[in-house]
C-alpha cells in the first residue's frame, strides 16, 4: 500500500520559504496571493497490506526521520 | 528502433521541413551537404545520424559562425605560462613550478531565460565538469549576470520579469554551488533594458592541478575503451544546444524540456572519483557531457585523438527505459563523464568508482579507423566519416562594422553634486552587491584570503578583484574577477570590449596581482544579421589587440549566439574573467581607506570620455565617447602600482570605473568607515562633473601609507596627482575653492547599501 | 597522550564539503586527522580507536528531509550504542555547521538529560532571511568552563567566525521554550552567542538566522560534545579573517577551538 506523509511546519513557527515562494509569486504576477505556507510531503511505497502494521511503521519513519518535532508536525494517510 | 528518413529523394521545401520538424536547427545549405553525403554512400541515414549532425553542427558546438573571426583575433597569443589554451573545454595554464590552473567559462543563457533556477545551475555543473575533465580539482566559481532592469514595469509576452529571473539564477548558483563546496567568489551583475528578453548568465570555474596530472579530453589509441560514468541517461535536457542556437521567442516555453535538472551531491562524489583515476594516472583522457551529450564528447574524443569509436548503445545506464535510439545519444542528463581507459586499468578504474558509489559503465571502444559506429541490439544503427560529422562547415558570413562618430550633446553643468552622487550611488548597476554575494558560499576550502567584500566589520565595499590561496604549503594566490560594461559596448563594439580587458587589468593590479590570462564569452545576437555579427567583429579584434599588446593570452572561452528575442538583441557583451597571480598574499591590498592622515592619489589621466558613462545615462544625455585604451599606457601604469603594492607603500587601492572618481572615492570611504578631504584642481582642462564623473581607463586610486609617501611618489613614474588625505567622516571633494560634493560616510552608505535589499526583500 | 597520537576521525557522507579544512586544522597543529566516510566507519573501522570525532560542515545527503536529519539517521541505525559510549567517556565529538545540525537531530545536543535523547529537544530551522547567509560573524564566549573545546578562550571574549548556512536558526519547542533556555543556561551549555562589534546581543545581521537567544553554539552538560554553526576552520589563519588587511591578529581566531580540544585530550587521556 501506499502512504503520504505530509509534513508541516507546527504553529508559531516561522515559514521563510512560503514568505519568499509568495514573494515571487508576487513577482510574476500573482497579486491576488496573500499567504503561502510550505509543506513537504512523501509518498511511500509499502510492501504489506497491514493497515494497522503500516500506520505504525509510517508514524516510526517519522519520528526517526521525517519530522522534527520541535518545529514540524506530521500528517499521515494510507491508501 | 531507429527509422530512415528519406533524405535522397527529397527537395528543397521537403529538406528545410525534415529540418524543422526533427528540431535539427540545420539550414537548407547544410541539409544539401548531408543530403549530398549520404547520396554517395547510395542510402538514407537514421533518425539518430541525422539528429548527431544537427548536434555537432550547431553553433554552440563548432562555432561555425565565429570561429574565423576568433582564430583572426583571440586565438594564438603566445605566452610562456601557457600550458594547453583554447584547444580544450578549458585552458591549463601554468601556476608554479609544479601546478597548473584550469579555467573555463561558458553561457546558460536561454536555458536561464526560459528556467531561472534549474538553468543557472545546471550552468554551475556543466563548468565544474569541464574543469574536473582535465584532471582538475575546482577551486572556484565566478558568474557574470546580465538582466533587465529590476524596476521595468511591464515585460513583453513570453518573457519573465527581471526580478523573477535575477532571484532563480541567484538561487540557482547558491543552491548548486553551496551544495557542491565549490565557493562562488567573483562576477559581477548588469542590468539594462537590453537583457530584458535574453538575460546572460555566464559560468565560469577555476580548478587547480599538479602538472603532471593533466588530462586531455582526446582517446589516445585504438582498444582503449570508453567508459562512461557518474548518473544515468533520460529525456531531459534533449536539444539543448540547437536551442541555445536559436532566437528566443515567446513560445521558447514550450521547450521546458531543453533545460537539463542537476543534482549537486550527485556531482560531489563524481569530481572525487574522476580527480582519483586521473591523480593515479588510470587514464588516457576524459571529457564531460554538456551540449549534445554522448552525440558530441565521443566524436570530439576521438577525432581529437585521430581515431574513431564503436558504441554499443543499449548499454548506457537509463532513467526511463522508453528511450528510443536518438535520444539517448543526443540527452544532455548532467553529472556525466566520459573516460578512456586502457584495458589494463579497467578493473581499478571500475573498483574506484564502485568505492565512491558512482556507476562507471563501458559503452564502446576506440577504433583506428576515422568512422564512428553505433550499435543497437546488436543492430547497426548508424555509420559516419568522422571529418563529415564533426568538422561541421565553417562560414564566413556578411558582417558590418559600426562607425561611431565620437561626439557628446551639450548640456548645462547641474547645480547640486551631492544629490547626483547618492543616486549614482544607488542606481542598481553600482549599488551594493551584497543581497547576491552573502547567498554564496565564497568562503567554503578556507582559501579566500580577498573577499569579495571588504572592510571595517559591518561596513563592506565591494573589493576590485579576490585572491585564492591555492595551495597549503605556499603563499602563491590567484586573483580573480570579471568584467565588461554594456553600456559601452552597445555603443562602440571596439572600444567598449577594450574597455573590459583595461577594467579585468585594473581590477586585477589593484590587489598587486600581474594579470596573467584571460577567458572570454562572447554573447551576441543572431550572427545572420551583418550588423550582429559586425559587433562580434569589432569586439574580438579589440580584445585581441589589447591583449595581444599585453602579452597576456586568452586561455578558455565560449561563444553564444543568437542571443535575441523578436523586440532586439542584447548589447554586445564579450564577458571578460581576468585570472591574475600575487606572489604572496600576505602583500595583497584591499578597496577600504585605511587611516586618518595618509594621503590619497590618482593614478592616470582623466579625459572627456563619458559615453555610455553611468553619469550622462543618470541624467539621460547620449553621448559615444566610450573611454578608450592605450595598452602601453596600462602596462606601464599596472607595473608600477604593482610594484608598489609589493613594497607596501599602498594602503587601499580601487581602481575607477563606472561614476568616476566620486563614486570609487566613495566606496573607498563607505569600506574604511572613513571621510577624506580630496581636490581635483590638478586635473586641468575639463568641467567639474567632468572630473567628477569621467570614466576614462587605466585610473586608480591609492591611499599610500603616510610614512612612505616620499619614497611611494619617487618609486611612481607616471601620471600621479596628489589629491588629498584621509580624515574625518565626510567626503569633501573640492575644485580649487568650490566645493563640489560633502556627504558624511553614512549619508554615501546608506544610499549605496540599500537598492537590492529593497527590489529583492 | 601525544598530540601527534592523536587520531581524529573526521566523518562523512556524501554532500559534506568542509571536510578538508577539518582536516587541515588538525594536520596543522601536529594531530593525525583521518577522512572517513561513514560507510568506513561502519563496516572496517572502530571508533574506539579514535579520541575525537568531528562532524564538519557542508550539505549531507543534500539536507534533503532537513538539513542533518539523514546523516543522523544513518548514524543512529548503525553506531547508537557506540557513540553514546564515546560521549560517555568523556571522547570530545564536535559538529560543525552541518554537523552541528546532525548532533541536534541526533539528540547528542543540547541533551539536557545528560544522555542522548530519542528525539531531537532542539532544532536548526531556516534563516528567518530564508536565505543563506555567508556573512563574518561576532561571538561572544559565554562558556563559564564547561565545554572543553573553548578553554583557551577566555570568558566573556569575542572572537571573529565566519557563518555560511541557510538553516541555522536555534530553536526549542515553543512551549518548552523558556523552561528549555533556562535549564541550557543553568547548565552552562551556552557556549556563543552573536553579538556586533560592540559586544551587545544584537538582532540581524550580526545574528544571521534569528537564533533564539542569539544562540551561535551549545555543548551537553559534561561539556564534551559541542556543536556550532559558525565555521572556526575557515579562520584557521589570520589571512582567512574578511578585516586582516586593516586589523592585526597574530592567528586567526578559530585555531583556539581546535588547540582547546587537542589540550584537553593530551590532559586527560
Amino acid at each position: 500500500m501506499e502512504a503520504d506523509v505530509t509534513i508541516s511546519l507546527n504553529k508559531g513557527v516561522a515559514d521563510p520559504e512560503g514568505s519568499n515562494v509568495k514573494k515571487a509569486l508576487n513577482l510574476l504576477g500573482f497579486e491576488e496571493v496573500m499567504n503561502v505556507r510550505t509543506m513537504k510531503t512523501f509518498r511511500i511505497d509499502l510492501a504489506t497490506n497491514d493497515r494497522v502494521k503500516a500506520k505504525k511503521d509510517v508514524e516510526e519513519m517519522c519520528k526517526k526521520l521525517l519530522a522534527n518535532p520541535v518545529i514540524q508536525s506530521y500528517q499521515i494517510e494510507l491508501r | 528502433m531507429p527509422c530512415e528518413i528519406n533524405l535522397i529523394d527529397a527537395d528543397d521545401l521537403r529538406l528545410v521541413k525534415i529540418s524543422q520538424e526533427a528540431q535539427l536547427g540545420l539550414s537548407l545549405y547544410e541539409m544539401k551537404r548531408v543530403k549530398k553525403y549520404f547520396f554517395k554512400k547510395k542510402r538514407n541515414p537514421t533518425d539518430i545520424e541525422l539528429q548527431s549532425l544537427g548536434q555537432a553542427w550547431s553553433e554552440h558546438c563548432c562555432y561555425k559562425c565565429s570561429k574565423s573571426i576568433l582564430k583572426k583575433f583571440i586565438f594564438g597569443i603566445d605566452a610562456p605560462q601557457n600550458i594547453l589554451v583554447i584547444k580544450e573545454d578549458a585552458g591549463v595554464v601554468e601556476f608554479d613550478e609544479d601546478h597548473a590552473y584550469v579555467v573555463a567559462l561558458e553561457s546558460h543563457n536561454h536555458p536561464s531565460a526560459i528556467e531561472p533556477y534549474g538553468g543557472a545551475a545546471t550552468g554551475i555543473g556543466g563548468i565544474i565538469r569541464d574543469v574536473v575533465c582535465m584532471g582538475a580539482q575546482p577551486i572556484a566559481l565566478i558568474d557574470p549576470l546580465f538582466f533587465g532592469p529590476l524596476d521595468s514595469s511591464t515585460v513583453p509576452r513570453g518573457v519573465k520579469h527581471p526580478r523573477y529571473l535575477f532571484s532563480g539564477v541567484v538561487a540557482g548558483i547558491s543552491d548548486y554551488g553551496n551544495r557542491v563546496g565549490i565557493p562562488t567568489v567573483a562576477g559581477m551583475v548588469c542590468f539594462d533594458e537590453g537583457y530584458v528578453g535574453n538575460c546572460v548568465v555566464n559560468v565560469g570555474c577555476v580548478g587547480m592541478v599538479k602538472k603532471k596530472h593533466v588530462v586531455r579530453s582526446r582517446v589516445k589509441k585504438p582498444g582503449e575503451l570508453l567508459v562512461l560514468v557518474g548518473g544515468k541517461t533520460g529525456r531531459d535536457g534533449i536539444h539543448g544546444v540547437t536551442f541555445a542556437s536559436a532566437e528566443l521567442t515567446d513560445s521558447s516555453e514550450e521547450l521546458r524540456g531543453a533545460v537539463q535538472l542537476g543534482d549537486p551531491i550527485a556531482k560531489e562524489p563524481l569530481i572525487h572519483a574522476c580527480v582519483e583515476v586521473s591523480e593515479k594516472g588510470l587514464l588516457e583522457g576524459m571529457k564531460d557531457l554538456g551540449g549534445g551529450g554522448l552525440s558530441c564528447v565521443v566524436g570530439e574524443m576521438a577525432l581529437a585523438g585521430g581515431h574513431g569509436a564503436e558504441i554499443e548503445l543499449d548499454r548506457v545506464p537509463l532513467k526511463d527505459a522508453g528511450m528510443v535510439p536518438w535520444e539517448i545519444w543526443v540527452s544532455e542528463s548532467q553529472e556525466r563523464m566520459m573516460l578512456s581507459v586502457d584495458p589494463k586499468n579497467l578493473k581499478e578504474v571500475l573498483k574506484i568508482f564502485e568505492d565512491w558509489d558512482v556507476p562507471a559503465t563501458v559503452i564502446g571502444k576506440v577504433i583506428d579507423e576515422k568512422i564512428q559506429r553505433i550499435f543497437y541490439a546488436r543492430e547497426k544503427i548508424f555509420e559516419m566519416d568522422m571529418e563529415f560529422l564533426i568538422k561541421g562547415p565553417i562560414y564566413n558570413k556578411p558582417f558590418q562594422i559600426k562607425t561611431v562618430e565620437r561626439k557628446d550633446a551639450p548640456f548645462e553643468e547641474p547645480e547640486d553634486y551631492n544629490e547626483i552622487l547618492l543616486r549614482l550611488l544607488a542606481s542598481p548597476n553600482t549599488a551594493s552587491k551584497e543581497w547576491v554575494i552573502r547567498q554564496y558560499d565564497h568562503e567554503v576550502r578556507a582559501s579566500t584570503v580577498i573577499k569579495p567584500l571588504q572592510g571595517v566589520l559591518g561596513k563592506n565595499t565591494h573589493g576590485d578583484a579576490v585572491v585564492i590561496k591555492p595551495l597549503e604549503d605556499s603563499y602563491r594566490g590567484l586573483a580573480l574577477t570579471a568584467g565588461v560594461n554594456p553600456s559601452y559596448t552597445k555603443i562602440d563594439p571596439f572600444w567598449g570590449s577594450a574597455s573590459a580587458i583595461d577594467e579585468v587589468c585594473r581590477n586585477l593590479a589593484s590587489v598587486g596581482a600581474t594579470p596573467h590570462s584571460f577567458a572570454d564569452c562572447l554573447n551576441f545576437g543572431n550572427p545572420e544579421k551583418p550588423d550582429r555579427l559586425g559587433e562580434l567583429h569589432s569586439s574580438a579584434e579589440a580584445l585581441g589587440y589589447v591583449a595581444k599588446a599585453l602579452g597576456t593570452p586568452f586561455v578558455s572561452g565560449n561563444v553564444s549566439l543568437y542571443n535575441e528575442a523578436p523586440h532586439g538583441s542584447i548589447p554586445p557583451t564579450p564577458t571578460i574573467v581576468g585570472i591574475g597571480i600575487v606572489s604572496d598574499i600576505r602583500q595583497c591590498v584591499t578597496v577600504d581607506a585605511k587611516n586618518e592622515g595618509n594621503p590619497v592619489y590618482l593614478i592616470g589621466e582623466t579625459k572627456k570620455e563619458m559615453g555610455g558613462s553611468a553619469y550622462l545615462k543618470l541624467l539621460g544625455i547620449p553621448s559615444t565617447t566610450v573611454p578608450v585604451v592605450d595598452p602601453k599606457a596600462l602596462q606601464e601604469r599596472m607595473g608600477a602600482l604593482i610594484s608598489a603594492i609589493r613594497n607596501g607603500f599602498i594602503a587601499s587601492c580601487h581602481d575607477v570605473s563606472e561614476g568616476g572618481i566620486a563614486v570609487c572615492m566613495a566606496e573607498m570611504l563607505i569600506g574604511g568607515d572613513v571621510g577624506a578631504r580630496v581636490d581635483l584642481g590638478l586635473i586641468e582642462n575639463m568641467r567639474d562633473d567632468y572630473k567628477l564623473f569621467s570614466e576614462s581607463n587605466t585610473r586608480w586610486i591609492v591611499e599610500v601609507k603616510r610614512d612612505l609617501a616620499e619614497e611611494f611618489e619617487k618609486a611612481f613614474e607616471g601620471i600621479l596627482f596628489r589629491i588629498g588625505e584621509v580624515g574625518g567622516n565626510t567626503l569633501l571633494i573640492q575644485n580649487d575653492d568650490r566645493t563640489l560634493i560633502e556627504l558624511s560616510v553614512k549619508e554615501l552608505r546608506d544610499a549605496w547599501s540599500a537598492t537590492l535589499y529593497d527590489y529583492m526583500g | 597522550m601525544d598530540t601527534n597520537d592523536i587520531r581524529v576521525a573526521v566523518l562523512l557522507i556524501e554532500g559534506t564539503n568542509n571536510e578538508q579544512e577539518v582536516y587541515l586544522a588538525f594536520k596543522r597543529l601536529g594531530a593525525d586527522p583521518e577522512l572517513l566516510h561513514l560507510k568506513q566507519l561502519i563496516s572496517k573501522k572502530d571508533l574506539s580507536d579514535y579520541q575525537c570525532l568531528m562532524i564538519p560542515g557542508g550539505f549531507s545527503a543534500g539536507d534533503y528531509v532537513r538539513a542533518g536529519a539523514i546523516f543522523a539517521a544513518r548514524i543512529k541505525s548503525a553506531l547508537r550504542k557506540q557513540l553514546m559510549e564515546f560521549a560517555e567517556n568523556g571522547y570530545p565529538i564536535g559538529g560543525i555547521c552541518n554537523g552541528f545540525q546532525v548532533l541536534v537531530e541526533l539528540g547528542l545536543l543540547p541533551a539536557l538529560e545528560s544522555k542522548m535523547s530519542d528525539y531531537p529537544q532542539a532544532s536548526l530551522a531556516i534563516n528567518d532571511s530564508a536565505r543563506f547567509e555567508c556573512r563574518p560573524t561576532l561571538l561572544k564566549h559565554e562558556s563559564k568552563g564547561n565545554c572543553i573545546f573553548t578553554k583557551d578562550i577566555p570568558y566573556q571574549e569575542v572572537v571573529l567566525m565566519p557563518s555560511a548556512h541557510a538553516e541555522g536558526k536555534f530553536l526549542f519547542p515553543l512551549e518548552k521554550q523558556d523552561e528549555y533556555l533556562q535549564r541550557l543556561i543553568d547548565n552552562d551549555q551556552v557556549v556563543f552567542r552573536y553579538v556586533d562589534t560592540q559586544g551587545n546581543y544584537a538582532s540581524y545581521p550580526w545574528n544571521p538566522n534569528g537564533s533564539l537567544y542569539n544562540i551561535a553554539a551549545i555543548c551537553n552538560l559534561e561539556g564534551n560534545v559541542f556543536g556550532m554553526m559558525p565555521h572556526p576552520e575557515r579562520v584557521f589563519y589570520r589571512y582567512t579573517h574578511p578585516d586582516w588587511t586593516r586589523v592585526y591578529k597574530e592567528n586567526g581566531d578559530g585555531k583556539a577551538i581546535f588547540e582547546s580540544v587537542l589540550e584537553y585530550i593530551r590532559r586527560k587521556f
